[in-house]
């Protein structure tokens, strides 16, 4: 039995049966799972954007919600108008900012956030009428204390006012720089402003040590020095002319230009 | 080892034969995935499913398999068994599949799985090869569920997430132990259960390398 | 005559069959303080010595007593200036305390500096003494041997290296760590290969970053943050750490952090006392200041624009963090460290080299002495292991005999 065992018959056809037998398990797990694993990762994604936007409950229908309240949209980084150009659907904007063709390489002085790279478009999610939306969610990424850092943002339609953060992929250390997915922390980015006045394309948001004051400031993450850095950084990089700050612009002006009216309406009145 | 019986085979690799308190097999995965209950709790289930059934499936073949490539074909048939419990968790569990990364992978490296199938397996029937193969994931399990109950309890101050000990963070008083959400904590823990182990069962402490030498008697001295 | 007597009569209790014959080893330490042991050598080629383990180790002991009381001293005055710029006292015991004894929060007054000092290192010691001595004397009767004395030395400078506002609760779970992990389960005092004070330090180290890594610094005074010098030197760079502090404060040790390593010159005094006896390896210490001045020399060579601390020179590395400590009291610890002469170099410079890379490159830890000394304790049977071969490989060829027959 051994020594037939061994021959180089017996040994190739035990070799050849198993690697197909193998391969047919294996390939028909893969095949017969991919639609629910795609589905399961759709639906992880979304429900990120759901929560980054205080829609998101227990429980809930993820998918029903997603589609009855979220628009994406592909946005043109360089000019800030919306592209017809990609499928918000399926673009990838992660994958596009390593091609020449579809990014750039971003030097040292611009590249606060540790990119190196940077895509040409991105997806945006609107929530509510795309035209005026309530929210606007962003995609931001940049380099936390041990490595890439990639969440959402959430602005409300003044493009200004903050509603939320959550980062769904991040290697920080547990309970120091972790605890940027800390409900109690993210709860205190509600409100928060992005500019300190209407004109400005620099972005103040910051994170502060020690007690945040003013609406531009928010607490450090406690013992967390540089991963509090690196939140303020890929802020600053992504809110500003170089990241979304063109795109912002469309909704500040509409908003400072209402005001701007407002304010002459109530002069005119006081002097009539 | 005892006499091969059912019950054997099943009991003594939980604390007389630990694969990883004794055999000291399968350390890296206990590291990586023991922060929280629940993982360790998944992650042991999917060990005991590969051990299990590539056990028995190596045992089924074992009077076929050339002895010239029968580690690679325990291995084919592991991997083949960990990809579609790998596949099987991301359709299924995803969350779960997410904090488990690539562990669930690399159950194909961990050596109890390959260990079982080369030193019990190939001399052994398909039911017992199975019933071995539980055995030894219950044996890993247990470190895993163990250390994974300290881990979470002192380093995030819950119990399968639900909280028992309210951290600082969220307003209570507990002030978690960020050493234990550090795989190395690991180590220290699986450390003292070995100990304790020893402490309790003194046939599995092992014998000196090599023993210190007496003092000199001082007869050259005079 | 009334101690020994006393000793004497309780002795025969002690002994195997008496009623207390399991605590031993407690008696044993207790007699030994006051008399020299019974058992002593009586042939006649022994080497003869004034000193043993026990005066080593007091002999460490007073020689950490520069920096200790001007630890005490100069948290007193840290707490006492931020207080004096607006910030509250705290609250409790200490205060009262300190208001008993000292009658204020005064920074001119070195007393009442000293009084609120105290307050916070005093407790720290006597919770390290009694936690740690409780785990010493544990194991030391469970295995039957006398209770060393390397604990004295041990407690102290676990005290010294922990900041004055750290909780007592962590202070206790450090050193049972430190004790009990670090070196009783390899066998106690002579057998563990890392520092048991590190060791402890350590732990708390990654299990509570938050009040230890020094990022909000340790000053007893409500609301007071800040950075320690490192903190300040990796964030804003060397002129920022210069125009907070000049070297003189450094050196002098006018600085928050740690209560006994900020005075590097205390740190010297002890060291000098070190050396004269010989109780501490010169060779180590040299071997820390070489590597640290190369290493650095050779950062502050390479430059870096985004990393101020490539700039830092090293005559800044010396006298900033922990390191003059460190290099004094824990790499010297014979226990730990290399035993043979040129490996005690060598482990030195790899401590000095560490030191600063850990510093300088490592985004997360702003101090390194600490990971470098364990780092080192680590490689120390390694070099030695060198040594000892090459020197049977240069024996072998003189003699042509393999050392054991020689011997």
């Amino acid at each position: 039995m051994a020594q037939s065992n061994n021959s180089i018959k017996k040994i190739l056809t035990v070799a050849f049966a198993l690697c197909i037998v193998c391969s047919v398990i294996v390939s028909t797990a893969a095949v017969a799972l991919r639609p629910l694993q795609q589905i399961n990762q759709e639906l992880d994604r979304k429900s990120n954007i759901l929560s980054v936007a205080n829609l998101y409950e227990e429980g809930m229908d993820v998918e029903e919600r997603y589609q009855e309240a979220i628009t994406p949209r592909v946005v043109d980084l360089r000019t800030g108008e919306y592209s017809e150009q990609h499928d918000p659907a399926t673009y990838n904007a992660f994958e596009a900012a390593s091609d020449p063709a579809s990014g750039r390489t971003l030097s040292g002085d611009q590249d606060i956030a540790g990119l190196s790279r940077q895509e040409h478009f991105s997806t945006v999610y609107l929530v509510g009428n795309p035209d005026d939306p309530e929210q606007i969610i962003l995609p931001i990424r940049g380099q936390g204390l041990w490595g890439l850092m990639r969440g959402y943002i959430s602005l409300e339609g003044d493009g200004n006012t903050f509603v939320g953060i959550t980062y769904y992929e991040h290697s920080e250390t547990p309970g120091l720089g972790a605890e940027v997915n800390n409900p109690r922390w993210q709860a205190q980015w509600d409100g928060k402003q992005v500019f300190a006045d209407a004109e400005s394309l620099d972005p103040a948001i910051s994170l502060v040590k020690g007690g945040a004051s003013g609406e531009t400031e928010v607490d450090a993450l406690s013992g967390a020095t540089l991963t509090s850095r690196g939140v303020t950084n890929m802020l600053q990089f992504w809110l500003s002319p170089e990241g979304f700050g063109e795109y912002l612009a469309r909704f500040r002006s509409e908003v400072s230009a209402e005001e701007v009216q407002d304010t002459t309406v109530e002069l005119e009145s006081e002097g009539a | 080892m005892s006499a091969v019986t059912p019950k054997g085979v099943l009991t003594t690799p939980i604390f007389k034969n630990n694969p990883i308190a004794l055999q000291i097999l399968g350390i890296c995965s206990a590291l990586a995935v023991t922060t929280s209950m629940s993982v360790s709790l998944v992650m042991t289930l999917a060990v005991i499913f590969v051990t299990a059934f590539s056990s028995m499936f190596v045992s089924l073949i074992r009077h076929h398999i050339p002895s010239s490539i029968r580690i690679i074909v325990q291995m084919t048939i592991i991997a083949s068994l960990v990809i579609v419990v790998d596949q099987i968790l991301k359709a299924f569990a995803y969350e779960m599949s997410k904090q488990l990364s690539v562990f669930v992978g690399l159950i194909i490296t961990n050596c109890i799985v390959m260990g079982r199938a080369e030193g019990f397996a190939m001399t052994n029937t398909p039911g017992l090869s199975f019933l071995d193969g539980v055995g030894n994931g219950l044996g890993y399990g247990f470190i895993l569920m163990t250390v994974g109950f300290v881990r979470e309890l002192l380093g995030s101050g819950s119990v399968f997430g639900f909280t028992v000990l309210q951290p600082v963070q969220d307003g209570g008083w507990y002030v978690p132990n960020g050493l234990l959400l550090l795989p190395p904590s690991a180590f220290f823990i699986i450390g003292l259960i070995i100990w304790a182990l020893r402490e309790m069962q003194p046939e599995q402490v092992e014998e000196n390398e090599f023993k210190m030498k007496e003092n000199t008697q001082p007869k050259e001295a005079v | 005559m009334g101690i020994r007597q006393t000793l004497d009569n309780l002795e025969p209790h002690f002994h195997k069959g008496g009623k207390y014959e399991k605590f031993y080893p407690l008696y044993e330490a207790v007699d030994t303080i006051f008399y020299s042991p019974p058992d002593v050598a009586k042939t006649t080629a022994h080497v003869r010595d004034g000193i043993d383990l026990k005066r080593i180790m007091i002999t460490v002991w007073l020689c950490t007593f520069p920096a200790m009381f001007f630890g005490m001293w100069n948290a007193g005055w840290q707490a006492n200036m931020a207080i004096a710029d607006g910030f509250a006292s705290m609250d409790g015991w200490r205060e009262a305390i300190t208001m008993l004894l000292a009658g204020g929060h005064d920074a001119d007054s070195v007393w009442a500096n000293f009084v609120l000092g105290a307050t916070y290192f005093l407790p720290i010691y006597l919770v390290t003494f009694v936690v740690g001595g409780f785990w010493e004397v544990l194991f030391a009767v469970k295995r039957g041997h006398e209770v060393n004395e390397g604990f004295f030395v041990t407690s102290v400078l676990y005290a010294l290296i922990l900041p004055a506002t750290i909780p007592l609760w962590q202070v206790a779970l450090g050193i049972t760590f430190g004790v009990v992990i670090g070196k009783e389960i390899f066998g106690g005092t002579g057998k563990n290969f890392l520092n048991p004070a590190l060791t402890g330090r350590a732990f708390l180290y990654f299990a509570y970053p938050a009040q230890i890594s020094g990022d909000a610094v340790w000053v007893a005074a409500d609301g007071f943050t800040g950075a320690t010098a490192l903190s300040v030197a990796y964030q804003d760079g060397m002129a920022a750490l210069s125009s907070q502090w000049n070297w003189w404060d450094a050196f002098l040790g006018f600085m928050p952090g740690s209560v006994g390593e900020t005075s590097t010159l205390a740190i010297f005094i002890g060291a000098a006392v070190l050396l004269w006896t010989k109780i501490a390896s010169w060779r180590i210490m040299l071997g820390c200041l070489i590597g640290l001045v190369a290493m650095s020399a050779l950062l502050n060579l390479a430059g870096s624009e985004t990393n101020p601390m490539f700039a830092m020179p090293w005559y800044w590395h010396l006298v900033v963090g922990g390191f003059a400590f460190g290099m004094v009291f824990m790499a010297t610890d014979p226990v730990s460290a290399s035993m043979t002469n040129p490996g005690r170099l060598i482990f030195g410079i790899l401590i000095g080299v560490m030191t600063v890379l850990i510093r300088v490159v490592n985004p997360a830890f702003p101090e390194g002495i600490m990971l470098a000394i364990l780092f080192a304790n680590l490689f120390a049977p390694l070099i030695d292991h060198f040594f000892v071969q090459a020197n049977i490989k240069r024996r072998m060829q003189r003699t042509g005999v393999p050392a054991e027959e020689t011997a």
